[in-house]
Parts: C-alpha cells; sequence; structure tokens
C-alpha cells in the first residue's frame, strides 16, 4: 500500500545519499585494501588526527543508529547481552555487537558493502562517555587491532586553558603511539588544513541549523538528524563542506519564500537529548499532524563547534572536544538550553530520557523541573530509548505528546 | 426528544466509557462496558446505550469528542482529545476548585496540575510498565485468587500500616507470597498494594496541593486506593460521583463547548 509521506522533503537529499554511499564504499575498499588503513572513531573523537595521517575514519554509532532506524536493535542486543552485556547498558553498542556476533549488517543492505570495515586502529575519546571506551576494546581484543583514547576531565563548568593544555598534552601522547605503531609521522600543515576543513563544515552546519530560526522553520529536528551525517563522517573533508554550502543554499531559499519544514507551523518546540531512531519517523508525523515544529535540539547542535582561527589545530581540537554540552556540568548546560529557547521561539520543550544513555539524558537531576519553574515553560519527559524499541511505548507517548501540545494551546489561548 | 446532545465517549484499554449531556450540561446518558477484542463494537453499544438513557437519537447529537487509548475508533467522533485533557476537564466541572487530579487507569496513572484559573500547567503520566496502575491491582488480586472488589473489602478492614515496597508488578507477587509466609494478615497485605500504588503515584506529583480529586475506575471501585491516598498525601482526597467517567464527561463537555470549534486534523499513525 502506498504511503503519503508527510514531510516537506528537503531536494539535497538525493546528494547526501550519493555521498553516503561513496563514503562506506570507500571504507569498504580501504578495509580490503593492505596498502591503506582504517581507523574507528568515536563520534566527537580526534578523527582530524586520523585523517590528516592518512586513516580511513569510520564511526560505529552511526552504524548503531543505522540499526536502530531500521528497527533491528532488538534482534542483535540479547546476543551482546548473552555474552555479558548489560540490558540495560548504551543500546548503540549492544546492537553493534550483537550485529557483529551474529554477522549481519543493514550496510549489506543499504550499500551492497560486506558489513562494517575492519579496523586497523580503534580510537576513543570518553568526553561523551565511558561506554566508547569498552564497546572500542570488544573489537580490539576480536580483531587484535590496538585501542587508544582520550580522557578528558567531565562535566566541566568553565573550561579552563589549564584542561585544554592537558587534552592538548593527550593529543600529543596520542600522536605519538599511533605514529610508533604504524611508522607513520603527522605532518602538521596536513593537521591544520584538515582542521580548517573540519571547523569549516561545522561552522555552516550551524547556518543550517539557524534557519530553523525563521517563522516557519525551515527545517526540522527530523530534518537535521538525517543531513547532520557528513558533519560526523565527512569532517574534515572538502566533500562535507560542498554539501552543507548546497543545503543551506536550499534553506535559505525556504526561508525567503516562507517555506516551513510544518506547513502552517502554530508550536515550536525543543528536543532535548538522543533522537528515537525506530520510531523517527511516526515521531515526525505525529508532530507534522499537530503542526508542531521540532525546530531546535541539543543533539543537533552537538557538532556545531566554534571556528578555527587558524593558529593551533590541536589546541582547537583540544578545546571544541571538551567544551561540548555532553562533557559540561548542570548550570552550564542549563544556559545553554535557555540561549537555545530563547533563540529558536521555543514554546515547549520535550526531554527524551533514553534508558540506555544515561549521558544525553538530562532530565534525571532536576533540570526539567527548574527550567519549568523558572521560565514557566512547558516540559514533557517523554521514556524512551535511542535504539531498543522495548523501551519505548508507541501509543502513551503519542499521548503524552498529544496533550503536551493541548497544554501549550491552552496556555497561549 | 429533539435538543441538542453533545457526546463523550473514553474508550480505554479495559472499558468503554460514554456520556451524553445537553445543552444546559446536564448530564442526561451514561454508559460503561468492556473495551474487549472489537472497540469500534464496544464504542457503538455505549453511545447505543448512553443514548437509550438520554432518550435521544443519533441524529439530536450535535457534536462528539472521543478520547482515550482507543480514541482513534469512535467514527463518528468530531474531534479526538486525548484523555489527560478531558479528565482535567470532567474533574474541574465537579470541582471547580480542584488543584490536582490522580486518574488511575488500567494501564497508565496520569497527575495532572491545574494553575487557579483551571488550566492544565503540567501533567506526569506513569513510566511504560503496569507499576502504579489498575493492571498491577487486578494481577495481584488475580494471583490471590480475589476479584478487585474482595481485595478492596479486606484492605479496609486493615489495621496495620503495612506497605508493600515493590512496585513492579511481578516483583509485588513474590512479596505477597513472602509476606503470607511471614504471617502477616491478609487484610494488612492487601492494604499495602494499595499503598504501593499511592506511593508510585506520589513520586508523580511535582507540587502538594490540598485540592486533590481522583478519577478512573480503580477509585471508582476500590474505596482503599481513595484512603491509601489520603494517608500518602496527607489531605483529604475527592472522589467525583462518577469517577469512572470523568474522562468521557470531560469530552461530552469539550464536544458542548464554544471555544473548541476549531478542528484539528489526527493522526494516520497506527498505534502500536
Ligand atoms: S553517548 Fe550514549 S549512545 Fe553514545 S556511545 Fe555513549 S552511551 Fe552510547
Amino acid at each position: 500500500m502506498a504511503t503519503t509521506i508527510k514531510r516537506v522533503e528537503i531536494e539535497s537529499r538525493r546528494e547526501l545519499s550519493e555521498l553516503m554511499r561513496d563514503q562506506f564504499l570507500s571504507l569498504d575498499a580501504a578495509a580490503r585494501d593492505s596498502q591503506r588503513k582504517v581507523a574507528w572513531c568515536t563520534s566527537v573523537g580526534p578523527c582530524e588526527i586520523l585523517s590528516a595521517m592518512g586513516f580511513e575514519v569510520y564511526f560505529p554509532e552511526n552504524h548503531g543508529a543505522l540499526l536502530g532506524a531500521r528497527r533491528l536493535s532488538h534482534e542483535f542486543i540479547p546476543r551482546a547481552v548473552s555474552i555479558g552485556y548489560g540490558a540495560e547498558s548504551c543500546s548503540y553498542m549492544n546492537s553493534d555487537i550483537g550485529s557483529t556476533l551474529m554477522g549481519h549488517s543493514p550496510l549489506q543492505d543499504v550499500f551492497g558493502i560486506a558489513g562494517p570495515p575492519k579496523p586497523d586502529l580503534l580510537v576513543y575519546s570518553t568526553n561523551q562517555c565511558r561506554e566508547v571506551q569498552d564497546w572500542w576494546s570488544f573489537y580490539g581484543q576480536r580483531d587484535g587491532a590496538p585501542v587508544m583514547g582520550v580522557c578528558p576531565p567531565t562535566h566541566l563548568g568553565e573550561v579552563t586553558p589549564e584542561q585544554v593544555a592537558f587534552v592538548r598534552g593527550q593529543l600529543e601522547q596520542l600522536i605519538e603511539r599511533i605514529e610508533q605503531q604504524f611508522s607513520l609521522k603527522l605532518d602538521y600543515d596536513r593537521l591544520r588544513e584538515v582542521v580548517t576543513l573540519s571547523s569549516r563544515a561545522s561552522t555552516l552546519w550551524r547556518q543550517v541549523l539557524d534557519t530553523a530560526t525563521a517563522h516557519p522553520a525551515a527545517l526540522s529536528f527530523f530534518d537535521g538528524v538525517i543531513h547532520m551525517a557528513p558533519v560526523i563522517l565527512m569532517r574534515g573533508t572538502q566533500k562535507a563542506i560542498d554539501y552543507y554550502e548546497t543545503l543551506l543554499n536550499e534553506l535559505n531559499r525556504r526561508v525567503e519564500k516562507g517555506t516551513g519544514a510544518v506547513p502552517d507551523e502554530l508550536h515550536r518546540i525543543y528536543w532535548e537529548g538522543m533522537p528515537i531512531w525506530p520510531k523517527l519517523r511516526e515521531l515526525s508525523e505525529k508532530f507534522y499532524d499537530l503542526r508542531a515544529i521540532v525546530a531546535a535540539s541539543t543533539y543537533c547542535n552537538s557538532w556545531a563547534f566554534d571556528e578555527f582561527d587558524g593558529d593551533d589545530p590541536l589546541e582547537w581540537m583540544a578545546r571544541t572536544s571538551i567544551e561540548i554540552f555532553i562533557n559540561r556540568d548542570e548550570p552550564v548546560k542549563q544556559r545553554f538550553l535557555i540561549e537555545m529557547f530563547d533563540k529558536f521561539a521555543i514554546d515547549g520543550v520535550i526531554f527524551h530520557n533514553a534508558r540506555t544513555c544515561p549521558n544525553n539524558t538530562n532530565s534525571r537531576f532536576g533540570m526539567s523541573e527548574r527550567l519549568r519553574e523558572e521560565l514557566s515553560i512547558p516540559v514533557l519527559v517523554i521514556d524512551g530509548d535511542l535504539s531498543d524499541v522495548r523501551f519505548f511505548s508507541t501509543a502513551q507517548t503519542m499521548t503524552n505528546i498529544e496533550a503536551f501540545i493541548e497544554q501549550i494551546e491552552e496556555l497561549q489561548r | 426528544m429533539s435538543e441538542a446532545l453533545y457526546v463523550g465517549v473514553d474508550v480505554g484499554s479495559s472499558a468503554t466509557k460514554c456520556v451524553i449531556i445537553d445543552e444546559t450540561a446536564t448530564l442526561v446518558g451514561h454508559h460503561v462496558n468492556h473495551s474487549g477484542f472489537d472497540y469500534a463494537d464496544a464504542v457503538d453499544m455505549s453511545i447505543r446505550r448512553a443514548l437509550r438513557q438520554a432518550e435521544g437519537t443519533l441524529e439530536d447529537i450535535t457534536r462528539c469528542v472521543a478520547t482515550g487509548y482507543g480514541r482513534e475508533h469512535v467514527k463518528m467522533a468530531d474531534r479526538q482529545v486525548t484523555e489527560i485533557t478531558c479528565h482535567a476537564r470532567g474533574a474541574r466541572e465537579w470541582y471547580p476548585q480542584v488543584r490536582t487530579i490522580i486518574d488511575i487507569g488500567g494501564q497508565d496513572t496520569k497527575v495532572i496540575r491545574l494553575s487557579e484559573e483551571g488550566r492544565m500547567v503540567d501533567y506526569r503520566m506513569n513510566a511504560k510498565c503496569a507499576a502504579g496502575t489498575g493492571t498491577f491491582l487486578e494481577s495481584t488480586a488475580f494471583k490471590l485468587g480475589l476479584s478487585l472488589s474482595a481485595l478492596d473489602e479486606l484492605a479496609m478492614a486493615s489495621s496495620e500500616q503495612a506497605v508493600l515496597n515493590s512496585y513492579c508488578t511481578v516483583f509485588a507477587g513474590t512479596e505477597v507470597i513472602e509476606r503470607i509466609k511471614a504471617g502477616q494478615r491478609r487484610e494488612d497485605i492487601s492494604m499495602g498494594l494499595f499503598r504501593s500504588i499511592a506511593a508510585r503515584i506520589s513520586e508523580m506529583l511535582s507540587a502538594r496541593s490540598d485540592a486533590v480529586a481522583v478519577t478512573g475506575g480503580v477509585a471508582a471501585h476500590c474505596r482503599a486506593m481513595v484512603k491509601a491516598l489520603e494517608e500518602m498525601l496527607e489531605t483529604e482526597v475527592w472522589l467525583p460521583p462518577m469517577p469512572q467517567h470523568a474522562g468521557a464527561y470531560g469530552a461530552a463537555l469539550l464536544a458542548a463547548s464554544q471555544e473548541d470549534t476549531q478542528r484539528r486534523s489526527t493522526s494516520h499513525v497506527t498505534h502500536r
């Protein structure tokens, strides 16, 4: 049965599909070529160093999201649980490990490649969570590849020069270890080039997200989580920049014409927390029906870094890696959120309490209540998960969201 | 009879309720029946029976608002509104000064907070599990071979301050057995179950108030539930005349209200 797609389609999406295909085919080729090396990296990890040293970089969290979006996670998670990973541990990690153990990956169907490329090196940063360290260790042992990481100070208030210097030192050590292990030499000019490209893509990404400040908003959170792929997976490449220039042009045209991502937008919502990948489409359609736009999110903004001034690439990497939202303390997070609500003219805030990712869940230490009290803004906390659909009730959540919009309407009346 | 009638239908997971009011907002008909397997049938039956009591016909229905988990099955509905808004509206009609409404349903429990002007300022639904819901009571009563009303009778005869610690339905079952083995009285164990629900609900109250009403099927059938809530919240809890019909009543009032003429397109998402 043909179904109507309830979204205002972004035309650049076709180009994005091509880019993604090229990216994965290239990774697959690299994994099968003994002359080329593949490094795995966390999504806000030091990937620029790896690119500058000639590694093809693969981001396993993307695979976790793909498993979730394709509603496959729950098939693979039990396998990881059976070998000792907690049933409530990160569902990206569990589903990814489970899918490897069971020898099936959606990358086979989507891009026609064998699966995730085998790593020659695994690099993490615990600026987002400690789970990545354990996740990478599984593959390190299995594939006999070295696992190296950066462990920055976490839950920071103000970021001090000392903290930046400390992380910069860790990055230097990381470079040394990689140089020794692979008999390579990092070219700092090349690193500066990669970081410049990375920062440029990130700036463009922020401009893309900012088109949602327009009324009506030119793109929604549900578009954002798809179009953010290049700023993560192709960070440090010209391809990502070219893509965001095209996308930004399209969205700017939308703003000029007054075209919204949700036609006749009435309410503007902020999404705090991870996407619920398996239910993205249903949620997107629900907001569409309710004429509510999810105009901004913490998640999509996580890759919108400050610009690189061209001076010290390692300093920029160290600073941006610890300045990110997930690595900050409650007062800094709260200030950031309040600024975002103001910037995007938000009517109501939804916190996603993701069962298996406490790191991206900010409703567990009173923040939702504090914001409700301080700003008199409607706040809703919904229970779910980024990937494991067993922690999500569609009927309950949809009722919750509808009631939330009814509450906003009543307050605006 | 040919005056305008306004219909509210609340299709819950276990029961379907219908309330009909007339132009003067007087409740002229109501009915409750099991939702069963076929929601459309259940809806049909509850509307027909309520209409009969109201001495009206289908032609007399001016507007209909559907609510509840199965609200999509009310084909004649002009609008769907969530049970949260409807319970708040129904309870407010009975108690204009109410500030907190606790609705204990079969599969979920909601706590709704209203401002002084009666606007919804906050609401909470229980997390995705049976803790704090009618299902928790029903399944534990079933394990003990009791009906819900027998469980209520026993609980009302309790003299001890026993609380069951488990929120989880499965763990509560085990805890009940442990307590029976330890020689605790049936009456006190039964009351402990209601206190367990009250404790779970108290976690959902972001602010305390003295103007609390309880709605839903559990409150309608179990005096012990109201008692447990009163103890836990240390305040009198109002039980409206038709607690189980509060959502349908609210829906009927919304159907009749002028402010509610705007229609909203309904979702085509299939709930699973
Ligand atoms: S941040 Fe959360 S979702 Fe991401 S890897 Fe860590 S635990 Fe998993």
